[in-house]
């Protein structure tokens, strides 16, 4: 049995302008351990999807299961990192953020200090786990915002664009971190891009979305690279070009 | 350069400013007094000063300023107790909401200036019609700014305390109210500005001491010096207080918020 299964989702925002259905007849099920990338261009429904898994929103068609039952609220068992930094908590430490699930949880401060330290050491900050979020440049949050989803130990990790507002060599410099901390944990992660590069560089598979309305799946292109996975290797070039193939339509605006 | 001494010579700065600013201010008073106006009723900063040193000598500018400032500081608290989960209550609960906001915004039109006659009929001359007026005044700014905290609280803040287990209850106490202090803080300090205002008003109109009282006096036996005293004693203490409040508003709330 797959982890998490979207059966026929769509979504349809009502709203002052009238009805908008930005998701259509999305099904897609994601195996255990499995780092799936949804892609496709800006406004085709990406974050509406991962909303709808996250449990923020409700699908109007369809379900979504996880490990057999029905997602209707946010859960701890789905951890969620966030494109913007905005969902860090500037009023606690670094560590006191990423150990915040395990606090909720009503774990001791020894204990909890212990863990929060490991993931801290895991993404790359050992010893500055004592500043303040306004104390930390745009990589680092986004460091700790994986901990934090980390840290809590969920089913599977959510994860909207979290390197969409860092530049390109900082983005670099995470995607692989990501790469080997998926590695060790081998846990599940829905992420979602709109950067073909980053698809090819993380995934396992790729899903490639059509553009909206009734924005859906259009392809799941598998991608079999050995990890760490070599940017400049010509096998690299080859899964690149299939999946810019797929996703070339959507770009130029083909319907 | 470290970082303690950059922020020494900031401060230095600052505190260079300030005294040049009022010694500015005092040198265009004694310009316009002595060149300008030239009236016995407009006295120059000097014989303020010496009519001041003479007022704390016997002791009586200090019993003034320490009515206003216990009335001030009391109805100041008293109106934050209750402002601050009022304002909480308004922000969280839509039904709290629909049923407080008319009041919210029906009184905080009413200067608590313009109660000062309905206090004085209710509570007499004493110091509860003065500590019912400056609570008056201070609940309503905490209350809008409070309920505006709880409103503008970052949805993926919430979002990120629900998808790590959080409660409701959770969401409120260790995110919710946090994210609010700052503006709760802004809130006061600007009710504390108002607290200023309308003491002296209360004072002037019902009031045996304080500041207020000591320019009624002042007006009524015509001791010109007397009226700039209280004053600038006015003031001082007015920027005193706010530089407490910032004081207190960077340390708890410093690190709640960069740009407080
Ligand atoms: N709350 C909403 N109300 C109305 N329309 C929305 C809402 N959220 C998203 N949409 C619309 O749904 C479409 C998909 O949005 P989104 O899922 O955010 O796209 P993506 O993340 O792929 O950029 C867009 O056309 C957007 O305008
Ligand atoms: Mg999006």
């Amino acid at each position: 049995m797959s982890l998490v299964s979207l059966q026929g989702v769509g979504k349809t925002y009502r709203g002052r302008t009238g009805a908008w259905e930005a998701v259509r007849d999305f099904s897609l099920d994601l195996d255990d351990g499995e780092f799936f990338c949804l892609l496709g261009t800006s406004g085709c429904g990406k974050t509406t999807v991962l909303n709808m898994v996250a449990g923020f929103e409700q699908p109007s068609a369809g379900r979504i299961l996880l490990g057999g039952a029905p997602v209707d609220r946010p859960g701890a068992d789905r951890g969620v990192v966030f494109q913007g930094h905005d969902s860090l908590y500037e009023w606690l430490t670094a560590l006191d953020n990423i150990g915040f699930g395990l606090r909720l949880r009503g774990m001791g401060r020894r204990e909890r200090r212990a863990k929060a330290e490991h993931y801290l050491h895991m993404v790359g900050l050992t010893g500055q786990g004592a500043k303040h979020p306004s104390e930390l440049s745009g990589g680092m949050k986004q460091r700790i915002q994986i901990a934090r989803a980390l840290a809590n130990d969920p089913r599977i990790l959510l994860m909207d664009e979290p390197f969409g507002a860092l530049d390109a060599m900082t983005r670099a410099v995470l995607q692989g971190e990501l790469s080997r901390i998926w590695a060790e944990t081998r846990k599940t992660v829905l992420f979602i891009t709109h950067d073909i590069e980053e698809a090819v560089a993380l995934a396992t598979r790729v899903g490639v979305m059509k553009r909206g309305p009734g924005g859906t799946l259009k392809a799941v292109v598998p991608v079999d690279l050995p990890f760490p996975r070599e940017r400049t290797s010509d096998a690299f070039m080859a899964a690149f070009r299939s999946v810019h193939a797929l996703i070339h339509d959507e770009i130029h605006g083909a319907h | 350069m470290t970082r303690s001494t950059v922020r020494t010579d900031s401060r230095l700065a600052t505190v260079a400013g300030y005294v040049a600013g009022f010694a500015l201010l005092f040198l265009i008073w004694h310009l316009a007094a002595t060149l300008l106006v030239k009236s016995i009723l407009f006295p120059p900063p000097w014989p303020v000063f010496e009519r001041a040193v003479v007022l704390i000598e016997d002791n009586i500018l200090q019993e003034q300023i320490v009515a206003s400032m216990r009335r001030i500081l009391l109805g100041f608290a008293l109106g934050s107790a209750i402002g601050i989960p009022v304002g909480l209550a308004i922000g969280s609960f839509r039904v709290v909401r629909w049923l407080l906001e008319p009041w919210t915004e029906f009184f905080r039109f009413i200067p608590a200036v313009a109660m000062i006659t309905v206090a004085v009929i209710w509570f007499g001359i004493g110091e509860e019609s003065k500590i019912f007026l400056i609570a008056y005044t201070t609940v309503f700014v905490v209350v809008i700014s409070t309920a505006a905290g709880v409103g503008a609280v970052g949805r993926d803040k919430i979002r990120a305390a629900q998808c790590l287990g959080a409660s409701r209850l959770q969401v409120f106490a260790l995110v919710a109210l946090p994210a609010t202090v700052p503006y709760i803080l802004t809130g006061m300090r600007l009710a504390m500005a108002n607290a200023f205002v309308t003491i002296v008003a209360a004072e002037l109109i019902a009031s045996n001491d304080g500041l207020g009282k000591l320019l009624w006096d002042a007006r009524l036996f015509m001791q010109i010096e007397d009226i700039f005293v209280a004053l600038v004693a006015l003031g001082l203490l007015g920027f005193a207080t706010d530089r407490v409040f910032r004081f207190l508003i960077r340390i708890f709330a410093g690190r709640f918020n960069a740009t407080v």
